[in-house]
């Protein structure tokens, strides 16, 4: 039985139980690293240097290249993500999808296919791409995020509000007003690429660069010092706070603004000659370098003999498992970032905490909790292996690692739906239950969807956390291929990585149905609008 | 109706995804063991697959590879020392097998079936026993280096022939670190000091991996580099045009990297540990590991050996004691002096600036 104050303006008002709940989920993030962390910072004290020499020079050029592929992926993706919420051109949708597709596979295999069309063009070709792949291969991880917060925040936007904007300026009121609503969005997804570049080392272990990444991987795979690779991951996460706090001050108040109850019909998009011309443009050539050529080069091996019956066996000894990690870290995410951003809800100073927290998390490695997770295991009682020794250990270390994504997106919806609504609920006596079914799921659902989707398809491709964590006999598919790649004939490479590409299109096709059949926005048999000519 | 739609969906997932999370089977398990390997899964598993088919022993293969450099294997080895789950570490050189014995990780074991291998292979405290072995050898590409012009030594990478056409892996990872460890003990610290510089000198690039050295020499990219015998054979079995050279036959001699078995302290299943140290250290792995795509060289004498893979004793073998060079290599990471600054190694600060 719900109390007499318990109604539905609780999810609502103001509460000291938000701050609790959101310190409390967002630490379970960190939780796992702190043991390491916190003997780390302990070795100080003995006299040894803090992170090592050479790391400050590494990490001064790990946020050079973090902030230019965050720079270039948010002068790509926004007008991009604009144009396709905005505008109709031939095939939009096909693009749309397209754009995606260098999230579903790691970002190793990517420099792979980089390295090898290299090597097949020219003997010149892989010296230009040692100091241009890390850019190419991250830029294109970084694209769709932005790409996708923009297309979503656009999508945001009401038919009444652009109609509005087109009456009083043309389509570029339009297209200026659009951009506005998707710039602190597209922000927030551009930095969190740049974030994740910092602590993937796989680019550089294919292209040779030193970057942040590296040194942290040398410290602990070379030297086997924890204490000091925790160090660096310190000194990093602090780099990324500091960067991180301008951003949320700024992001926090306009991440998302709550739509009026009556607006609800979504922007319709129009035929406009010179935006389909420049939507077209911005998507054939975010394919091309995104997914086109990275996969021919992954393909060439294949041109002289195929690996596909030993690739079958890989594939199906590994499939099973991945699905599990990836599915089950996905639901963990969301379930918890959503809850997060429930609890941060509309309160301004809790948000930029929540935010700057989230990024500085999100730029640690995930072998750092990965490690901490493997002691806890060692020194705990056989009884808990259930939780720290099998696979819900992988898919709750996923989980963890990525619930910033998650919680980015669901601070956003959440933030987007009308307060109204909850008073309305309140004022009519309708439980709190029903409330949350009825109306705040359904609201959630789409962009809860997008968010498993993308935390499925990250803990997919995946390498540290299953590597370090998976229970013997359970390995996943993209570590399959990383633990193969070096020794293995080329053709089996190339038939595993294109086996691999092929499973995560499928996961990501049934997605996009699952999208379609719970996005509450269109209705069907509504007739097309008349075609307006650009001005 | 939407959102019935979207959790009649997801239940079904949720449930399936759920259930898979949950122990794999009731009752008491199966007979298993528990093998960590930074052996290639491609090698590794056939000789599991084919332990099982003979004991009924199930293996629970863990594979890592040392090219690539994962935050790997050896990691978790270590931060499970205390309740371990491994009860086997097949490892692709001794370097990490003697740095196991170093932290505590391993347990002396002498398998009945060890003998023939040579001793001097293997950990004199029995913490590992070497068989089948890899080498290190330069692999040349026969259309950029006419005959009678191919690398003989690995001081040969230094020769204006080879000018910015010569490559290795970075001296940081896996066997070329224990190559480079390996150097520093047969020709002191100046002469190696002076190899790695006089390697940048002469235009020299440092790759990331054996197998990209494979590559890029096969592709033509490059004309000459060293790796390993399994990268080399991988390259003649897709008929790149290669050749292969063991270095320094006159001189210093080849490498040896021999495999090590190496019995995990506190294991769960030991007596199925020492069953697969004892099937691994068989004459007949040789063998098998010999007809390979890795090509490996057994150790024993007299094992049957296909062609294209030359039996050991055919070789000058360097000479270096395995068990030092573990120490020795995090010798040349890091300069450790009490109460001052941590100061990079060596071959640290050489790996920052070739990349």
């Amino acid at each position: 039985m719900m109390g007499p104050t318990m109604d539905c303006t609780v999810l609502e008002r103001p509460g000291r139980w938000r701050a609790a709940a959101t310190i409390a989920i967002l630490s379970l993030a960190v939780l796992p690293a702190v043991p390491l962390l916190g003997r780390s910072l302990a070795g100080v004290t003995d006299g040894a240097s803090f992170a090592g020499p050479g790391f400050l020079n590494a990490l001064g050029g790990s946020l050079a290249v973090a902030g230019a592929v965050a720079a270039n992926a948010y002068a790509v993706g926004l007008p991009a993500g604009v144009l396709a919420a905005l505008y109709e051109f031939p095939g939009r949708r096909l693009l749309l999808g397209l754009s995606t597709l260098p999230l579903i596979a790691p970002s190793f295999l990517w420099a792979i296919g980089w390295s090898k069309l290299a090597a097949w063009i020219g003997p010149r070709a892989p010296e230009a791409l040692s100091s241009l792949g890390p850019h190419l291969v991250f830029g294109a991880l970084t694209v769709p995020l932005v790409l996708w917060a923009s297309f979503a925040a656009t999508s945001a936007l009401t038919r009444s509000q652009i109609d509005a904007a087109r009456l009083a300026g043309g389509e570029k009121a339009v297209l200026s007003n659009a951009a506005r609503q998707a710039a602190v969005p597209a922000l927030l997804a551009a930095v969190l690429g740049g974030v994740l570049t910092l602590s993937d080392a796989g680019p550089d272990q294919i292209f040779g660069s030193n970057r942040v990444a590296s040194q942290i991987l040398v410290s602990f795979s070379a030297l086997h010092d924890y204490e000091l690779a925790g160090r660096q991951c310190v000194l990093l996460a602090g780099a990324v706070l500091a960067l991180a706090l301008p951003i949320s001050v700024l992001a926090a108040p306009r991440i998302a603004a709550a739509a009026l109850p009556r607006q609800v019909e979504g922007p319709v998009r129009l035929r406009v000659r010179t935006a389909a011309v420049a939507g077209e443009a911005f998507f054939l050539a975010m394919t091309l370098l995104g997914t086109a050529l990275p996969l021919l080069g992954l393909a060439l091996p294949l041109l002289d003999e195929t690996g596909f019956d030993r690739a079958f066996a890989i594939a199906e000894r590994t499939l099973g498992d991945t699905l599990v990690y990836a599915g089950v870290g996905g639901t963990v995410a969301v379930v918890l970032g959503f809850t997060t951003a429930a609890a941060v809800g509309r309160e301004h100073r809790l948000r930029k905490f929540a935010i700057a927290f989230s990024i500085a998390a999100f730029s640690l490695p995930p072998s750092l909790a990965a490690l901490g997770v493997i002691r806890l295991a060692s020194q705990a009682p056989a009884g808990m292996d259930f939780l720290l020794r099998s696979k819900a250990t992988v898919c709750l270390g996923h989980g963890l690692r990525l619930l910033p994504v998650a919680f980015f997106l669901g601070l956003r919806s959440w933030a987007g739906m009308p307060p109204s609504w909850a008073l309305a609920a309140a004022v009519h006596g309708v439980p709190p239950a029903t409330y949350i079914v009825r109306v705040v799921l359904p609201h959630l659902a789409p962009a809860g969807i997008a968010a498993f989707l993308l935390v499925a398809l990250l803990s997919a491709a995946d390498l540290t956390t299953v590597l370090l964590l998976h229970p013997p006999g359970a390995s996943s598919l993209s570590l399959s291929v990383f633990t193969v790649m070096a020794n293995a004939r080329e053709s089996l490479v190339a038939s595993l990585c294109l086996i691999y590409f092929a499973f995560a299109l499928t996961a990501l096709v049934f997605g996009w149905a699952a999208t379609r059949v719970v996005s509450p926005t269109r209705k069907e048999g509504t007739p097309p609008p008349k075609e307006r000519p650009a001005r | 109706m939407k959102l019935r739609s979207a959790l009649s969906l997801a239940g079904p997932i949720a449930a399936l995804s759920l259930l898979a999370l949950g122990p794999s089977g009731c009752g008491r398990p199966a007979p298993h063991v528990v093998v960590y390997t930074s052996v290639d899964e491609v090698f590794a598993r056939p000789v599991a697959e084919s332990f099982t088919r003979e004991t009924g022993i199930e293996v629970r293969l863990v594979p890592d590879t040392e090219e690539t450099k994962s935050t790997g294997l050896l990691n978790r080895l270590i931060a499970e020392k205390e309740r371990p789950q491994a009860d086997v570490f097949w490892s692709g050189d001794p370097v990490r097998a003697a740095l196991l014995k170093m932290k505590g990780v391993s347990a002396p074991y002498r398998s009945t079936r060890s003998e023939g291998l040579p001793r001097e292979f293997s950990d004199p405290e029995d913490h590992w026993t070497g068989f089948s072995a890899r080498a290190r050898v330069l692999i040349y590409n026969r259309n950029l280096v006419p005959e009678g012009r191919e690398p003989r030594s690995v001081m040969d990478l230094l020769d204006p022939r080879f000018q910015g056409k010569a490559c290795i892996a970075n001296p940081l990872f896996g066997t070329t670190s224990m190559h480079a460890a390996a150097l520093f003990a047969v020709l002191r610290d100046e002469k190696a000091m002076a190899f790695f510089e006089g390697f940048r000198k002469n235009g020299g690039k440092m790759l990331s991996s054996n197998g990209e050295v494979r590559r890029r020499v096969a592709d033509g990219e490059m004309a000459v580099g060293i790796t390993d015998t399994d990268d080399a054979n991988v390259a003649r079995l897709e008929k790149k045009p290669i050749g292969v050279v063991y270095p320094d036959q006159g001189g210093m001699g080849t490498l040896i990297v021999p495999n090590c078995s190496v019995l995990i302290a506190r294991g769960p299943n030991p007596e199925a540990g020492r069953a697969f140290i004892d099937y691994l250290l068989r004459p007949e792995t040789e063998e098998a590991l010999a007809r390979s795509d890795a090509a490996q060289m057994p150790l024993r004498k007299g094992v049957p050996v296909p062609e294209g893979v030359t039996p050991l004793d055919r070789l000058k073998p360097m000479a270096v004691d395995y068990e030092t060079l573990a120490p020795r290599l995090t010798s040349l990471f890091w300069v450790i002096e009490p109460g001052k600054e941590l100061t990079a190694g060596f071959l640290k600060e050489w790996a920052e600036r070739a990349q």
